[in-house]
Parts: C-alpha cells; structure tokens; sequence
C-alpha cells in the first residue's frame, strides 16, 4: 500500500499547485471583479432587485 | 463558453481526484488478494464456499440481511466486538476476498455474523430462528421468515424427517408440519459457514482482549 | 437580452423581460411538469414503504408473511424510490428549470424530455419492482438490478443534452452559482452511477474493494448530486423571493470548489473501523471536518441575505421550505463533520443515530428545500395559483413537525443503543428492547410528515386539473399585469 499512497501523495502535490496556478490565473485575469454584478444577474427589468416575487398578498395572514 | 469550460474542467478534475483516491487506489491495492495455505491445517484460506453456501448467500442477499446484521468484527480498542464474542480477531480486508458481493453492512439492529458459525453452528437453532426469531430471541425485532419454509398437512403415520420441532404456542398447530424449503437449507448453510475471523492469519492475530472503556 | 444592461425604470425593458421570462416558463411547463409531477407520486410510494418498514421493526410480524414485503426488501425499496423516484426525478425538473431561467432560454426539446422523464419512471419503476421481487444488488444506495439501468441512463443523457444546450444558449456574461452547481451535479451523477454500477454490480471488482466504491457513491449522491441541485436552488430562490442579491458571491464561489473538492472525498467515513487501509480512512475523515468551509459559507451568505426578511417566511411559503432545509443543510453538515470524529463515531456508527442524520440530509435538507423549490415553480409553469392555502400549511406544519420530531426521537434512541453496545455485559435483546419506544415514536413521526405528503399530492393535482387561471386574489403572485396579447 506504500505505492498506492505515494501515488495518491504525488496526486495531491500535483493537485495543489494547479490549484494555486488556477488561483493566480483567476485573480490576473479579472476573475474576481464584477462579483456584485454576478449577485444581481438573476434579477431583471421585470423583477428587479427590491421586489418580491412570491408572496400571499395579505401578509398578515397566517399561511 | 469559455469561462464554463473551465469550471467544467475544473469540477471534473475534482471529482477525478476522488475517484482516484477512493476507487482505483482500493481496487489496485484491495482487489487483488489470492488464497493462501494455512500453515497449520493446510487448508485454503479463506475457504471457498460450497455451491450449496453460495446460493444460500444469494438467499441472504435477496432477502436484505444486511440491513440489520454487519459482518465485520473491529478491533477491541474501538468496539465490544471482541469482547462480546462475535470474533477472536478483528476481520481484515483479506477475509472478504471470496465473497462475489460483500455483504460488510452498515447497520447493527442485529448483532454482527462475522462468525456466527462459530458461536451458533447449531442448523437447528437457525431454523427455529429464522421461522419465528420470537421462538429464540423472546423481544427480537427480526423479521420471521415463514415464506422460506413450507407448511403442509401432516400425514401422522409419516411425519416428514426434517420438521420443525416448534414449541407449544407457535407454529400452524399440530396437524401441520413445517418444512424448510430448499433456499431455507442453503441460507443456514450459508450462516454456518461464516466463519470469517476463525482462523489465525499474520495481519491480524488472535487480539489480546484489551480493557475497552473501563 | 442584457438584463444588467437595462434600466429598471424603462417600460419597454420591463415588458421585455416579463415576456421572456413567460415564454421560458411556457416552454418549461410541459417538461418539467412531467418530472414533478412523476415525483410526487414517487413520494408517496416511498413515505407508504417508509411507514411499513418502521412499523416493521418494532412490530416485526407486521406484513411478513409475503416474501415481497419482507423488511430486507421493503427498506431498500423505500430508500431507492425516495433516492431515485422522488428527490433525483424532482431535482430533474427544479434542475432544468433554473437552468432554463439562468441561461435566458426556452427549453427546446420537449420530445426528448418526454421521453427522458418516462424511461426515468420506468427505470424506477422496474428497479423498485426488482428490489421486492427478491433481485436487489444488495449494494447499499444502488439496489436497482442491472436491468433498470439502462433506463435511467438513457433518460440522463437526454436530460444532459439539454442542460449542455441551455448552456450554450445562454448569453454572453456572468454565469450564475446555481448554474455552475446544477451542471456540475448533472455531470457527476451520470460518472458517479456509471462507476459504481460497473464495479460493484455488472462486473464486481474482489470484495475487500467493493466497500469504498460503494460509499464513494453513496455519500456523492448525497454530496454530489442532491446537495448541489439543493444549493442552486436555494441561492437562486432565496434571493429572487426575497429580492435582494446574495450577500456575498465571493462566499458562494469559494463553497462551490470547496464542496467539490472536500465533498467527494468523504465516503470512507461510513467505513470507519472497518477492514481498510488508515490512510484511506483518514482522508475520508479530514475531508469531512473540512466540509466545515463550504457549509460556514454556505450559511452566512443564506442567513445574512435573509437578515431583516425574516418575515417574508410567512408570506412565502417556497421561501419558507427553502429556508427550512436551508438551515437543515447547515445542522446536517455540522453533525456529520462530528460523526466522522473517530471517538464519537465509536458510539454511532451502526445505530440508528447514523439513519436520523441521513434524513436530515435527504429529507430536512434536499426534500424541503425541493418542496419550496415546486410551490415556486409551478404556479409560473401552469400561470395558475395554489388551489389551497390550508393544504398548504397542513404540507408545511405536518413535515416539519413530523420531522423534527423523527429527528430527535431517533437521534435520541441511536445515542442510547449506541453507548449500550459498547457495554459489552449489556445483552444485545436489551439493547434492541430499549430502542423499541424510540422506533414506535419514529412512526408516528413519519406518518405525520406523510400526511404532509398527501395534502401535498392533492393539492398538486388538484392545481393541475383545475381550470381557473386566478382566484380573485392572488397567492402566490405580487402583482398580475394584465395582458393585452396572452402569450397562447
């Protein structure tokens, strides 16, 4: 089993620095910017940010 | 397109890393195991099951045991186990080698069956057990089997050889005889041949029964 | 169309946008109804199994005289048809709904996913069949006999067609995190079946390497498959109901790779103590602690997006089943990162305790957020209204208070026999004696959440085959502009 978790060692190494490479990739080409933008892309013109869209209308009513 | 094909590509190799780790890593070094002799009998182990145990395994399997009973025995720094009897030794991976489809389980509403022919070789103990668990384990919440046997009139002058011996109070009364049907007679030769830790192998020896939690 | 683009004040924009949005909804009614409705029946299948298998084990001669309705077989039944019946068909139809919604197009291919939604239901219904016909794997999680597969993996790849197509439709711009959960859980349940059925049931690997594939399945079609589809629809949901953005989307992205990488390494944790390599064990349990990222993400962008909308809960109830097994994923996640600690799994591993938790999962989590997901969806599906506000709230107070209580008397009974197990002079019948209250409790739990079930199934259906495009007031809409030119 020793190769066996070698081989899972060496995985992981690898794993990790194309994580770290994917990371910098990322950050170098914008990846991060405009987040708050990705948040309200799910709204539009018709159901902008501020509406509700799912509601009985006369919230006091026990539902 | 572009940016999903990165997350696509990149959700991919996670999931690969996994299946590396916890799918090839077992089978390359989990999925090779060959017989070996034992150096004190000579015999192979571990024992290949008869044609008879085997088609009582696929019994065991069609009727789901292995939602209730467990068949591997952990080591006495972890569990009672060894303490309770149900081994002599914790069972390592190894001990499974034979099986076509392990049946290791994940749940002990009954107790495990590692070596339950070892503690419970009696056939009938099994049979009256597994006609009605009541008539051995008063409480038990076993399923009764009564579909594994058959019950027929019984003819006084030739009552059948392999009847059920049930006591007074189970049982469709005296005019009748239960007989185990041929999958009965395979899935408790099944349960008398698991034996899985019974037999001394380097890995693992006989533990020393350690105070757990005392 | 660009929605970030347009100004919400313009009229033009405004109706340009509703009308996308109804032709999208339009397109989606017919093959996405087809999926949640097969599901729901598919819930009460399994909630009917559910109740005999736990009546069944405190009352042990209760329907056992028929090989077809032993517990051996009755309890897989149950956990397949809720597994692959109920929760997989609905997170189907939730699935390419908010796909369809994210990526700005119609579903195209209503023939194909006709198609896909009946062999999906044949598929279970064949492999159902097969578990109490006496022909189950045996293979915890994957009891389906080979021959309901093929049904099921032909139905995905249509389901899989589409959802690439969607995608590949979608405009230019931001990709949305339900989006990248719902493909992602879409093209790791096919590779995760595909497997697991190969190695385990149509050409098996040697036993001892039977067990970590099977709980490397296992655990993903939770982690992998139910939970992603649970998480897009929640961070879709939660704040398009509410109407406020997500708090963080930073938070979001770093709980997607995090939950994909952690997540698919937790399956050893069922194995703990078990005839396994240390070092397999042991990465299955780091994994699982490390879980604690994406969860903590996961909720503090779910609680400080709700914060100061707390009471939108009653006026919505989507929102408040969302919210509910919003909170459910949390607890469920925190509770196994705990149950994966070597000592305390000494105590709960082969209990019953390890069964309550699962339900949180799959019920308290998966099941309620999906149930939020439907009272969302239909109505924009069918443009007609939840017939019942009482059925409703039956649905809702049945299967919370039903569950919570299934959760805790269970939970409770699971610790108990847990510890009396590791006491070896305790006889083990005294062990299963005082599980019994704990087991009697567990029914009547789960017959109220049933109950919930079935006031849901009417209601769905009752919906269904009513005609009425309103009544007068509106439940579930905020506002009804009336429309000129009804889109046929």
């Amino acid at each position: 089993m020793i190769i066996a978790a070698s081989i899972v060692l060496v995985i992981m190494l690898l794993g990790s620095v194309a994580t770290i490479f994917a990371f910098s990739w990322a950050a170098t080409h914008q990846q991060f910017e405009n987040l708050d933008k990705a948040a309200e892309s799910i709204f539009d013109a018709d159901e902008p940010i501020g509406s509700a869209t799912d509601a009985f209308l006369t919230a006091t009513h026990e539902s | 397109m572009t940016k999903f094909r990165f997350i696509f590509i990149g959700f991919m190799l996670t999931f690969l890393s996994s299946w590396v780790g916890l799918v090839l890593m077992p089978v390359w070094g989990l999925g090779n195991f060959k017989q070996t002799a034992d150096p004190k009998t000579g015999e192979m182990i571990p024992p290949t099951l008869s044609s008879l145990e085997e088609e009582g395994r696929s019994v065991y399997i069609a009727n789901g045991c292995i939602y209730c009973h467990s068949q591997q025995v952990h080591p006495a720094r972890v569990r009672t186990d060894i303490a309770r009897g149900w081994g002599e030794r914790r069972t390592v991976a190894r001990d499974y080698m034979n099986q076509e489809v392990v049946q290791m389980g994940t749940m002990r509403t009954g107790p495990d069956l590692s070596n339950i022919g070892v503690r419970n070789p009696s056939e009938t103990w099994h049979l009256l057990h597994l006609y009605d668990p009541q008539i051995t384990s008063k409480g038990s919440n076993m399923p009764p089997f009564p579909f594994l046997f058959e019950t027929r009139k019984k003819d006084p002058e030739n009552p059948a050889p392999n009847a059920l011996n049930l006591p007074p109070g189970f049982g469709p009364g005296d005019e009748f005889e239960v007989i185990p049907s041929e999958e009965m007679v395979a899935l408790v030769a099944y349960l008398q041949s698991l034996k899985l830790s019974s037999y001394e192998i380097p890995e693992a020896p006989a533990a020393r029964i350690e105070s757990f939690a005392e | 169309m660009n929605p970030e683009k347009a100004p919400a004040s313009d009229p033009g924009a405004i109706e340009e946008s509703r009308l996308q949005r109804l032709e999208i909804d339009l397109a989606a009614r017919w093959p996405v109804g087809i999926f949640i409705g097969s599901s729901l029946v598919w819930l009460i299948l399994g909630s009917l199994l559910a109740i005999a298998a736990s009546i069944k084990l405190h009352d042990p001669a209760f329907l056992s005289e028929n090989p077809w309705l032993t517990f051996g077989r009755v309890r897989p039944a149950h956990l397949n048809i809720v597994a692959y019946g109920w929760l997989s068909t609905a997170g189907i139809g939730i699935g390419l709904w908010i796909l369809s919604r994210l990526c700005r197009a119609p579903i195209r291919d209503n023939r194909s996913l006709t198609l896909a939604a009946v062999l999906w239901n044949m598929g279970n219904a064949v492999g159902s069949w097969g578990i109490l016909r006496g022909d189950s794997t045996a293979v915890e999680w994957l009891e389906y006999p080979t021959y309901a597969a093929p049904f099921l993996l032909v139905s995905f790849a249509f389901v899989m067609l589409e959802s690439v197509g969607l995608i590949r439709r979608r405009p230019p711009g931001h990709i949305y995190i339900s989006q990248w959960y719902i493909m992602a859980a879409f093209f790791w349940f096919p590779c995760l079946y595909f497997t697991a059925h190969g190695l385990l049931v149509l050409a098996p690997v040697q036993a001892p390497a039977q067990p970590p594939i099977n709980w490397w399945f296992a655990h993903n079609a939770l982690g992998l498959w139910f939970t992603p589809i649970g998480l897009g629809a929640a961070y879709y949901l939660i704040p398009k109901i509410i109407g406020r953005p997500i708090h963080s989307y930073y938070l979001s992205v770093i709980g997607f790779w995090s939950l994909a990488f952690f997540y698919a390494w937790n399956g050893m944790h069922h194995l703990i103590g078990g005839p396994f390599p240390a070092w397999l064990i042991t990465a299955s349990v780091v994994a699982s602690i490390m879980m604690f990222i994406p969860v903590i993400t996961v909720a503090i962008n779910h609680h400080f997006t709700m914060v100061g909308h707390f009471k939108k809960t009653i006026s919505s109830p989507a929102l408040r089943f969302v919210v509910f097994g919003a909170m459910c994923y949390t607890l469920a996640s925190f509770q196994g990162s705990t149950m994966a600690i070597r000592s305390l799994n000494g105590i709960t591993h082969f209990t019953h305790y390890t069964i309550a938790h699962a339900h949180l999962g799959a019920y308290g989590f998966a099941s309620m957020v999906f149930f939020g997901s439907i009272y969302y969806i239909m109505p924009r599906l069918l443009e007609r209204e939840w017939p019942s506000r009482f059925l409703i709230r039956v649905h809702f107070w049945s299967c919370a208070i039903g569950f919570i209580c299934y959760f805790v008397f269970l939970s409770w009974g699971g610790i108990l026999q847990g510890l009396e197990m590791n006491q070896k002079e305790t006889p083990f019948l005294e062990i299963v004696a005082l599980t019994m209250p704990y087991l009697k409790l567990r029914t009547v739990s789960g017959s109220l959440m049933t109950l919930g079930h079935l006031a849901f199934f009417v209601s769905f259906f009752w919906m269904i085959a009513s005609h009425r495009a309103s009544i007068g007031e509106p439940t579930l809409f905020t506002k009804r502009i009336p429309d000129p030119d009804p889109i046929p």
